[in-house]
């Protein structure tokens, strides 16, 4: 049997459709529309579960059992459909029992969405709802400073750095990792003591409005707008809708308490003359000088008059500069003693697949697989572009979620990658592939084009392709929901 | 598409040293580089040939899988005619493949030893790495000492003896061995990785080894130790003509010990606890200096006897020279040569900048050139000979 006919029926000899309809339910974030549109955009229903499997929550476990016995339910009213039409001499019974056979991985897609988005509408509104409220109460009895991180890009970082320094002589606490939702904020605000000096409050911003929600909610004292770069225009369509939203935060903070990353070039059009910006230049009073960065960290110093501060973080690049500067600034104006910052930012390392540095058979491995931005690409492309190394080689599958803007952005990724200069370019064999070869052509890359078909067996070898005095820099992968 | 068949397993002690080769070093880096249709030809313990995707698979090896996939699969068989072609069992009959390059990954007998290239030679097909001569001469650690001494390297003292007086009076042959200075080494002539490998003391326990070294061997070798000893290993590629060396390495084992099948393979490189992870690089022999703690002096001295050996030997495609080091008496001896280094020796030309990719491809390169220049030469000629007789 060809292999596209194959896989245009493979939901049939998937061992457990059910399980594979709940993992996608589950990678989309129980969105109805994400959730349907990957369904009919897969061939191969066998290979849907690459990186991961289906977490087996309590939720999870009920809908494959329900979409299970459904099934079951389905094929035999479609069994009996069809013996009743052999046996009673019914025609209609015997084409529309194995119509009822054929159909239930679809049927029970659909019914999934249908159900999902039935359960948005009532009950997940309703339990958002009071999870608003409880959080909103929570943060409002809090006496600490509450600091909002916002922005396309950096937000975990901001806050991890924001944490590693403040801690060194405050009482700090944080959303954990990137959990940036409301459902997340409410179970920070429940474990929060009231003891806490500042709390940092990370905000996810994934469809128009969630940043107004969440700012309406925690009520900040502060707010630090990371950046803004194309992400989630699935959803907000357009970068100034993004834009519009991650600025909604300045609505609920005074406006000179709101830190904006100037290194942003798309943040210019929302300043307001009250925000107080920072930068690889220059942050909250201080000039930043001496910037330097290698693999093995960045160092810069922080002047004021005749006040010198010398920094050193084991982040990697340049465009750390500016994040590092203002945790450290923010925290000398918060009252941190300037020995303690310094010591606070010697402890700042690389988080897990952001901007990462490892060591594999000799070469040097950059991981900044968790990166998924233009900015991102531009900082990563800008490092790899000036260290030394005698091959480097350049791995993406490209970014998600672009919309509209998916070609124009990955040809101008496909620039900055060329700007780089990389020995080698490996792309991932996806929509995305095209647009970025494009941009290395008009920026006449002249080195070696790989394309990948199967990223995960590429990365998983990486080892056979790389040597003593290589560089190799990942950027971005891409989950089983955008394969 | 060149069609590149990998030749592992084996009816030797090296079986599953072979199928690591094979699976991690040679394999897998063909097949990334997309250029190549990879054959596995597994050599099984009985000597059956098999030819399946399957076998690609480490998990086979590993869960007693093999026994099961064997059973029910029919044996492979080849044709020298024309190239090199595998009969491949197929749903109707068997189906020839064939062969563009063959790349034997096979350690030790039958393997090493020229025997699966002699037919490679036959088929007229390229292969990759040492020719027959060389890989012969170089699985007889007698004979490759005689051959490198001949061409004015130096190697420990040895004598040799053949398993069947060892079998009928090994006594008297300890006596024989007075003339040698001990400590002593005893080894079977033709077997790799360590085995059968036995350093000895005094007459007695000479005895001994040469008994547990004929177990393995027809030929055993009895040679002196080197004082002060460094051994040092050096990886080569490339044609006899333009041999291009690796990194010297040293193994990290005590200077009393030796690099016996253990410590290479079940120990990590280092005996007792701990298994030296922080102390160098691990590579197809446990773990090992990348390059070797030498004075520079030395360490020149050492890659140009390794350099000297390799060429002596006629090794073409890539080999390993071992040798050992009188530290004191600054002073380098040929030990032995390794016509297929375990996994490559990749983890060492990485520390040069060559990948496991470019590695394959290298040595793919190799054997096509060498096999282009000999098509080039007459190998046969027209006589009357046969309407004269």
């Amino acid at each position: 049997m060809p292999s596209y006919i194959a896989s245009l029926f493979s939901f049939y000899w998937v061992p457990s459709i059910s399980t594979t309809l709940v993992y996608m339910l589950q990678a989309t974030e129980y969105q109805p529309g994400p959730f349907i549109r990957w369904f009919w955009r897969t061939n191969d229903f066998s290979a849907v579960m690459q990186r991961r499997q289906l977490d087996p929550t309590k939720a999870a476990r009920f809908i494959r059992l329900f979409t299970l016995l459904g099934m079951l339910a389905q094929l035999a009213i479609g069994g009996l459909l069809m013996y009743a039409g052999l046996v009673e001499y019914m025609t209609s019974g015997i084409f529309f029992g194995l119509a009822v056979l054929l159909l239930y991985p679809i049927l029970w897609a659909h019914l999934l969405a249908l159900l999902i988005w039935g359960g948005h509408l009532t009950v997940l509104r309703s339990r958002e709802r009071n999870q608003a409220a409880e959080a909103t109460a929570l943060f409002a009895a809090h006496a600490g400073l509450k600091v909002a991180i916002v922005g396309s890009y950096g937000k975990t970082s901001m806050k991890e750095l924001l944490l590693t320094v403040l801690d060194e002589a405050k009482t700090v606490a944080a959303t954990p990792a990137n959990m940036n939702v409301l459902s997340s904020h409410v179970a920070f605000a429940r474990k929060l003591t009231g003891a806490e000096d500042i709390v940092l409050v990370e905000f996810g911003e994934g469809k128009p409005g969630d940043v107004a929600r969440f700012s309406s909610v925690v009520q900040p004292t502060y707010a630090v707008i990371t950046g803004l770069a194309p992400a989630h225009l699935d959803q907000y369509r357009t970068l100034k809708a993004a834009g519009r939203d991650i600025f909604s935060v300045a609505d609920t903070v005074e406006a000179d308490r709101v830190y904006v990353n100037a290194d942003s070039a798309a943040v210019r059009d929302f300043l307001r003359p009250d925000f107080r910006i920072y930068s690889r230049s220059t942050v909250l009073g201080w000039r930043i000088v001496d910037a330097a960065t290698s693999l093995s960290g960045t160092t810069f110093v922080l002047v004021k008059g005749k006040k010198r501060l010398s920094l050193r973080s084991h982040l990697i690049g340049l465009h750390q500069v500016g994040p590092l500067a203002f945790a450290a600034a923010f925290a000398l104006f918060l009252g941190v003693p300037e020995k303690k910052v310094q010591a606070g930012v010697a402890k700042t390392k690389p988080y897990e697949h952001r901007m990462q540095p490892y060591q594999l058979g000799g070469a040097w491995v950059i991981d900044d697989t968790y990166n998924g931005n233009l900015e991102g690409i531009k900082a990563g492309t800008e490092l790899l572009g000036s260290l030394k190394a005698k091959r480097k080689i350049y791995v993406t599958p490209g970014l998600v979620d672009q919309g509209k803007e998916t070609a124009a952005i990955h040809k101008q990724v496909g620039h900055y990658i060329a700007a780089a200069e990389p020995n080698m370019v490996v792309l991932m064999q996806n929509s995305a592939c095209q647009h970025i070869q494009d941009g290395l052509r008009e920026a006449r890359y002249k080195g070696t084009v790989r394309i990948e078909k199967n990223p995960i067996l590429f990365y998983q070898n990486l080892q056979s392709f790389v040597a003593k005095g290589d560089v190799v820099l990942m950027q971005n992968d891409w989950t089983d929901n955008y394969s | 598409m060149l069609t590149i068949a990998v030749f592992f397993g084996g009816q030797s002690a090296e079986h599953d040293v072979s199928i690591i080769t094979a699976l991690t070093s040679v394999i897998m880096p063909l097949e990334l580089t997309n250029k190549y249709r990879v054959i596995p030809v597994y050599i099984a313990k009985d000597g059956r040939w098999f030819v399946s995707e399957d076998l690609k698979n480490i998990a086979v090896y590993q869960h007693g899988e093999l026994k099961r996939l064997v059973s029910r699969m029919k044996t492979t068989g080849v044709i020298c005619a024309n190239g090199l072609k595998l009969l491949v069992p197929s749903r109707v009959g068997r189906k020839a493949i064939s062969v563009d390059i063959a790349f034997p990954a096979m350690h030790g007998t039958h393997g090493e030893d020229g025997e699966l290239t002699g037919i490679f030679e036959m088929a007229g097909v390229p292969y990759v790495g040492c020719g027959v001569a060389a890989s012969a001469i170089a699985m007889d650690k007698m004979l490759a000492k005689q051959v490198v001494t001949a061409a004015g390297l130096a190697t420990p003292r040895a004598l040799y003896f053949d398993g069947e007086s060892v079998r009928s009076n090994s006594a008297v042959l300890a006596k024989q061995c007075q003339q040698l200075t001990y400590p002593l080494f005893v080894k079977p002539a033709h077997l790799g990785s360590s085995i059968g490998i036995s350093r000895v003391a005094d007459k007695k326990e000479l005895v001994n080894a040469l008994e547990v070294a004929a177990h393995y061997d027809d030929k055993i070798v009895v040679e002196e130790a080197v004082p002060n000893l460094i051994e040092v290993t050096l990886p080569i590629m490339g044609p006899s003509s333009a041999p291009q060396p690796a990194l010297l390495e040293q193994p990290l084992t005590h200077a009393e010990d030796f690099f016996d099948f253990d410590t290479k393979y079940m120990h990590g490189g280092k005996k007792g606890k701990g298994g030296g992870k922080k102390m160098g690089i691990k590579g197809a022999q446990g773990y090992s200096k990348i390059p070797a703690n030498l004075s520079k002096e030395l360490y020149s001295k050492a890659e140009a006897a390794g350099v000297a050996a390799y060429k002596a030997l006629g090794c073409d495609g890539i080999a390993r020279i071992d040798m050992l080091i009188d530290s004191k008496a600054k002073k380098v001896y040929f030990n032995e040569a390794n016509p297929l280094p375990g996994s490559l020796y990749a983890h060492n030309w990485a520390q040069v900048g060559v990948s496991k990719i470019d590695l394959v491809e290298a040595l793919v390169g190799y054997a096509l050139d060498r096999h282009y220049k000999r098509s080039k030469l007459a190998t046969t000629f027209d006589t009357n000979f046969l309407t004269q007789f």
